[in-house]
Formats: structure tokens, sequence, C-alpha cells
């Protein structure tokens, strides 16, 4: 057992909130990769940069956004991708509903195992929104639909990287000031 | 007398409460939107608010598209002018041919009093991208409601009908295509004026002519325009050219598949057509045939979009 050793693990084990401009921003850049010109096969491939951006704030700031929050960005993915109002919003909600209950439990997990809890949630959203357009009578758009969530749960590492060193960097300037 | 704790955190409802919440919310704009259309002003200050987002997304793409035109080989331009002033000699004699025929079906129409159903005057737009959703078949154009286009105008192409307009923003515009699944033009054989319905398939781009029996006189090359009776489409325009007969004697309806003329995949710019005038095709009506249908017709416009 290693004697008392007193300075802490992480700089950042008690970190400050994070600004409410860096989510907003971070919202704003997924919705502007989501709005690209995505088309064919591409668009079977686009990941929810939307949904896993919302993911990651509800993880490391439950308090600042919540289902509310992923109503609304789920309204306005309806619009842009010329869906029925109200699929993506139930989608996100459900999916920010799972992250909710298992968040501690998520942040326990190293990268690896949180990517493969975050396959389960981004599966989860988009089978709502499969089930929802079988329901009102399309076709099924083949298999290669799951391909966007899985891509979507591989984009979390990366996403993780840039967010949360973005976050980290700016409450050591504050800290250090 | 025993008072609840103060709340050091307000936390609100539980997350449960919240989900099933936003899950009946979720589900009421989707009724909203499915069944009355009632949300079109959500969807147009949404589209608003996001227009100029989307703007920025589409610029990258766009600017690599400019330079890629500005490097096109002389070559390739003068190739594609002579062949475009080659199309231009020869529709140029159809063009006058057709002007005759109009004049000639305007004094016609006059004396029969009934309205003009050719539109010959539209918006022309350039499609922006294919709509996001792996589940219809649909483009965005670049003209809106600041251009006066509504919802249920025609579009085409050079070749042919493209499909229709399903929804409208401010700066934009969705269009429906004739390869939608469900979506129907009313349509005539060119050889002999044999009345059908073609339906998009919705897979592989290609056009079903359900529902017409085994003895109908349709064979593989026969070409479909539109009829013009819905009131919708002004009659005329090429919808599809038949690829596939199958008269099996055991159905009552053959199985008949149809290629659309429009380069349904590839074009870069349509023209939006405005639509006939109400009833323009339609003969006149007897008083109370007329009463009977302008209820029916007010049904149908609530009913479709």
């Amino acid at each position: 057992m290693r004697s008392a050793d007193l300075t802490p693990v992480a700089r950042d084990v008690m970190k400050g909130p994070a600004s409410l401009g860096l989510i907003f921003f971070s919202l704003v850049g997924a919705y502007l990769l989501a709005v690209m010109p995505w088309s064919g096969g591409w668009l079977l491939a686009r990941p929810d940069f939307v949904l896993i951006v919302i993911v990651f704030w509800v993880l490391h700031e439950p308090r600042a956004i919540g289902q509310g929050a992923a109503f609304a960005l789920g309204l306005l993915m309806d619009v842009s991708d010329s869906m029925l109002l109200g699929q993506h919003a139930l989608a996100y909600v459900v999916a920010v509903f799972i992250v909710q209950v298992f968040r501690v439990r998520i942040l326990a997990f190293g990268f690896a195992e949180q990517t493969l809890h975050l396959l389960g949630v981004t599966m989860a959203a988009s089978s709502v929104t499969l089930l929802l357009n079988l329901l009102l009578g399309s076709d099924f758009p083949g298999i290669a639909y799951f391909v966007s969530p899985a891509l979507t749960a591989l984009v979390w590492a990366p996403v993780n990287w840039i967010l949360y060193s973005s976050a980290v960097r700016r409450r050591r300037r504050g800290a250090s000031a | 007398m025993i008072r609840e704790p103060p709340a050091f955190f307000h936390r609100g409802p539980s997350p449960l409460a919240r989900v099933t919440f936003f899950t009946l919310a979720a589900i009421a704009f989707m009724i909203a939107d499915h069944r009355f259309h009632a949300l079109e002003t959500v969807r147009l200050s949404l589209s608003v608010l996001s227009h100029p987002i989307q703007q920025l997304a589409t610029m990258p793409g766009e600017a690599v598209a400019r330079i890629a035109d500005y490097f096109a080989s002389q070559d390739r331009l003068l190739r594609e002018n002579r062949d475009l002033r080659a199309q231009v000699l020869e529709q140029s004699a159809e063009a006058q041919e057709t002007r005759l025929l109009k004049s000639e079906v305007a004094h016609l129409t006059a004396m029969t009093s009934s309205n003009g159903r050719y539109a010959d005057h539209g918006t022309v737009a350039e499609v922006l991208y294919a709509a996001r959703n792996p589940f219809t078949r649909k483009i965005v154009v670049d003209k809106g409601l600041t251009h006066s286009i509504h919802a249920g105008m025609p579009v085409i192409d050079g070749s042919g009908v493209v499909g229709q307009v399903t929804n409208v923003g401010t700066f934009t515009s969705e269009v429906t295509l004739v390869t939608e699944k469900d979506q129907s033009v009313p349509v005539m054989v060119v050889r002999n004026g044999l009345r059908a319905i073609a339906v998009g398939s919705g897979k592989d781009g290609s056009i079903d002519i359900p529902f017409m029996p085994v003895s109908a006189d349709v064979q593989t090359g026969d070409v479909f325009v539109t009829s013009g009776i819905d009131g919708t489409y002004p009659p005329g325009l090429v919808v599809a050219e038949v690829t596939s007969v199958q008269k099996n004697a055991a159905y009552v309806f053959a199985k008949i598949s149809a290629k659309p003329a429009a380069g349904v995949d590839y074009y870069r710019y349509v023209m939006l057509l405005p639509q006939p005038a109400p009833g323009a095709a339609a003969p006149q009506s007897k008083p109370e045939e007329a009463s009977r249908k302008s209820a029916r017709d007010r049904a149908r416009a609530r009913r479709s979009p």
C-alpha cells in the first residue's frame, strides 16, 4: 500500500462547469457537420454528430443540458432532414434518458467500454426512428441503415477528446490566471 | 409539525417522468404534423433559424464545384456548346409548330369558354442537395416562399417530370420525386391515349403502373405523358417510358414497370411550373354537380398538403 501521498491524482478532479458558450458552439459545430450535403451511401454512413455531442454534455454537464434541449435539437434535425416533425426529437429524448440512467456507470469506464455503451444508445435511437418510419409505411432501407449508429458510437472517442480537452484547457487557463 | 427538508439541489421531475412527458410530446408533434399538417409555422421558423448554418455547410462543396467548373477544359465546353446549338435548331422547328398549335388551342378554348390549361412559364431553380433522409426520395431546390413557390407545384427538367413540390421553406423548397413510394401522377399512353396512374415504386428509381387490366394495350417502349385530369400537372409532360410488361393470365392486372424520363438523380437545374387554374381541364359541369364537386374539392384540399 502506498504511503500517504497528498498530491492530487489529476489536476481536474474538482472541475468547474463547462461554459455555456462551449456547449452552445459545440452543438452548432455538430449541426454544421450534420447538414453538410450528405447523399446516397454517404447519407447512410453519416454519424449523428448532434446526438453524440448532446450525449457528451449529458454525461459531463448533466445539469446544463437534458431532455428538453435534446427534444428541441431533435425538432431542428427533423426540419433540416425533411422528416416528420418529432422523429429525431423522440429518438434523442430516448437516447438522453438511457444516458441519464446509466451516467455514473458509463463514466466509470474507459473509452473502449464507453464506446460499447454508446453503441447501445445510438442503436436504440436509430431503432426508434426506423420503427416510426416502418409504421408510417416506408420501406426498410436495408441493413446499411445501422452503419450510421455504429459510426456515431465510433466518433465518441474523437468527440470526447476534442470537447473534453478543450473544456479542461479552458479550466487550466482559468486556474493559472 | 414535520416539515419537508429544504431542497439543497433543485432537481425537478425524475428522468422517467421527463422521458414520458417528452415522448408524449413527440408523438403529439408527429400526429399533428402527419395527420393535420398543423406545424408548418414551427417548421418554417426552424428552417429560417437554421438557414445560415445550412448555407455555411454547403459552401465548401459549392466552392469545389465552382473551381472545377472554372477549370473545365475548353474542348469539353466547345463540344457542349455545339451539341446545345444543334439541339436548339432541332427544337426551334417544334417550338414554332407549338406556337401555332397553341394559338389554335387558344381560339378553340375561347369558344368553349374554359380556362387555359397549358403552363408555359415557370421558375427555374437550382438543385441544392438531395434531402438527408434515408427513407424518402426528395431533393431540395433554392427557391421558396420568397419566390412565390407553393406546395403542389409540378417540377420538370429538360426531358420530363421530376416530381412535385411538397414542402416550402422561406428560401428553399423540397421536391418529392416521381420515383418516391406512393407518389402518383395521372398519365396516359401517347400512342393510344389510354389513361393510367403512374406510382413511384420507392426502390431502384423505377415507376409502376398498377391496376392495368391484362388486356390493356401497353407495350414495352410506350411513353406515358401527364394526362392533366388531376388539375396539378399540366397535360403533355413526359413522365416515363415502359421498360417491361408482364401479362400473366392468373392475375387480374398486368405488371408494368417504367423508367422515369427525367434524369431523376442527376440534374442541376429544374423548372417549377405553376399549377393550372382550378378546374382548368374539367368539362363544364351542371350546377348541382358543381356544388357537390366543390364540396369534394374542399375535402380533398383538407386532406392533401
